[in-house]
């Protein structure tokens, strides 16, 4: 049995009168990538901000590595890596001098943030460019920093929220290799995403959410297998059965 | 306690990259003391008497003029009769004195001569010191064509000679106007009261407290980059965030105020260094309740636009409730409302020390109440920012 590294519990969220997220459970193990899929205001967002203590549930709890958000959450950001939506960067400032500025907060001295810095460039292809104010990079490599940037102190838990919005297929098979190269290492890491394709190839178990509730949740064959042949149907289909064709907004 | 420290310097650096920004920041007190002394700087009187002279060739009003011109501080511009009321149509000019045609002959027949000041609305400030100057330099002339003319009716038939009766009153005149016989001595019992250090404290307390804007929307900025949604994530805590923004926004704003003080110093001599000094107290309490009350807008604030629109009204209402534009009356609801203005205890404590001669004790009301905000301001900023939506 695999050793259960994040486990959420009766998670609930709202904002107003708005049940943002309505009871989510599940549990992930050590070691692998989870997707956690849904249409827009599905809860996805909101559901990664509390399991990386940006937001505090209104009830329920999340245990990382043992800790609880609640009680003991800055034993958990010591554990986790977090990839925003938006390129959370300074974008005045050079790719180098973010890493090393996130490395401090993670708490990283001035040494190891900068030899972690050099490292997690190097590793994303981004080191003749270290020294580039990052708003003079391209798209695609202004999220590579944004990725490296969530490396920084060997988090044992990356967040990675949405991470491949439009981005060109070079940046984005770098980033998949980058993933694929982190969970090998043993990184355990939350996926979200809107890419059907991306959660079949990535991801280990995914989560379908609507309506702030887990729909579904599965390995992606065994998902794929309940709606038909597993080699013949799509993650895609599967989600636009559980969810509807229906737009959101 | 490093972490405040390396969010207040990447602020720091952030800022230092926009050139722009940069030179914006230290020029503004400097523009602001360039205002201050182009108000303030040149308090004595410097005018301009604009005269037409339609009395072309006349003795008189070549002299009149020629006197107009030895009075200190005061030009003169000859201006034609058409160029003058062309000026007075348009307002350029507000007041121009006209010699008339014959006010010599006038004179020297010993009839009444006339002076006319045309002038639109009151004449202006400039106008009516002219005007007050010309007057006195006729009546002067009126005097002396008066004393020439009764000493000569006075010795008329005395045999002496009218060339010599002239020669002779001339040089008494002369005498008389270099050493007259009364003469007006004046003696200082006391500093005058200095426009710059009435206004200079009000000019300090508005000029730190525009800078709330910057501090609101510090946080503001974080949120949208989504740089604060990352940071939170991280080992920084709410309060060592609050504390970096107040750190940086507290320096940007005590290295402005510094500037402004050390220009004042140094042009308007209105400290001595412990006055000096106190008043760089004085500024970092201020400053620092100034940086807490950012903090709190900042919290509120969903977007950057929110952020100044709340800065600004707050500002503007400060400002006029501490009396840096007009005085607060002693009584009244006026004066009650001005409690409730961080400036009102700014000025006071600015004006206790630069104007008044006292010292940081004598303003220790004031500084209690700047230093309460700014740990009360500290403590609510954060309280909102966790009770606002998405907060933490």
């Amino acid at each position: 049995m695999a050793e259960a590294f994040l486990t959420a519990q009766e998670l609930h969220k709202s904002f107003n009168e708005h049940k943002a997220v309505d009871g989510v459970s599940f549990t992930i193990y050590k070691g692998e990538i989870f997707g956690l899929l849904g249409p827009n205001g599905a809860g996805k967002t909101t559901t990664i901000r509390m399991l990386s203590t940006v937001l505090e549930p209104d009830s329920g709890d999340v245990t990382i590595g043992g800790y609880s958000v609640r009680r003991d959450a800055n034993a958990v950001r010591s554990l986790i890596g977090f990839w925003p939506q938006e390129l959370a960067l300074y974008e005045e400032l050079s790719a180098f001098d973010n890493l090393v500025f996130f490395g401090r907060m993670v708490g990283l001295d001035g040494k190891e943030a900068r030899a972690q810095a050099a490292a997690r460039l190097e590793l994303l292809g981004l080191a003749q460019r270290a020294k580039g104010r990052v708003d003079k990079f391209s798209g695609g490599m202004k999220r590579r920093v944004n990725l490296a940037v969530s490396l920084m102190g060997h988090p044992e838990l990356l967040f990675m929220d949405e991470p491949t919005v439009g981005i060109d297929p070079q940046s984005r098979n770098n980033i998949y290799d980058t993933i694929e190269g982190l969970r090998d290492k043993g990184m355990t890491i939350l996926y979200t995403t809107h890419y059907m394709e991306e959660a079949n190839r990535l991801c280990d178990r995914v989560a379908i959410m609507d309506g702030g509730r887990i729909i579904a949740m599965d390995t992606p064959r065994e998902l794929r297998s309940q709606i038909g042949p597993p080699d013949q149907v799509t993650l895609e289909d599967v989600f636009l059965r559980l969810t509807g064709r229906s737009l959101r907004d | 306690m490093i972490r405040p420290l390396l969010v207040a310097l990447l602020q720091v650096r952030i800022y230092i990259q926009d050139k722009g920004d940069l030179a914006f920041s230290l020029l503004l007190p400097i523009a602001i003391f360039a205002l201050m002394y182009g108000a303030f700087g040149e308090m004595q009187f410097h005018g301009t008497a604009h005269v037409v002279n339609e009395d072309q060739g006349g003795a008189y009003s070549a002299l009149f003029i020629e006197w107009l011109e030895e009075v200190d501080n005061l030009d003169v511009e000859l201006l034609s009769t058409s160029k003058a009321d062309a000026r007075l149509d348009r307002a350029d000019l507000l007041m121009v004195l006209y010699i008339p045609q014959g006010f010599s002959d006038r004179l020297a027949s010993g009839e009444q001569a006339q002076l006319i000041f045309k002038q639109r609305g009151n004449g202006g400030d400039e106008g009516q010191i002219v005007a007050s100057i010309v007057g006195g330099v006729a009546d002067q002339m009126a005097q002396e064509f008066q004393v020439r003319g009764q000493v000569s009716e006075y010795l008329a038939g005395s045999g002496i000679s009218q060339e010599r009766i002239d020669i002779t009153v001339q040089r008494l005149l002369e005498n008389e106007r270099e050493s007259p016989a009364v003469v007006v001595k004046e003696e200082t019992v006391g500093d005058s009261p200095d426009p710059v250090n009435e206004f200079l404290p009000g000019i300090i307390t508005m000029f730190v407290l525009f800078a709330i804007t910057l501090t609101a929307r510090a946080l503001v900025e974080e949120r949208k980059k989504g740089t604060l949604e990352r940071l939170l994530t991280t080992r920084l805590s709410v309060g060592q965030l609050f504390a970096g923004k107040f750190l940086v926004n507290f320096s940007r704003g005590f290295l402005q105020t510094l500037i402004l003080l050390l220009l004042s110093y140094a042009v308007f001599q209105m400290f001595t260094p412990l006055s000096f000094m106190e008043s760089l107290v004085v500024a970092i309490v201020f400053i620092a309740a100034v940086s807490a009350l950012g903090l709190i807008i900042g919290s509120v604030a969903r977007t950057e636009d929110q952020a100044t629109w709340i800065a600004v009204f707050f500002t503007m209402s400060m400002v006029m409730l501490g009396g840096t534009f007009f005085e607060i009356p002693e009584s009244g609801v006026l004066n009650v409302l001005s409690k409730i203005s961080i400036n009102t205890y700014a000025n006071d404590a600015f004006r206790t020390i630069i104007a008044d001669g006292g010292s940081l004790a004598d303003a220790g009301l004031q500084m209690g109440v700047m230093a309460g905000v700014a740990v009360v301001g500290l403590v609510l900023g954060r309280v909102i920012f966790k009770v606002m939506p998405g907060g933490r």
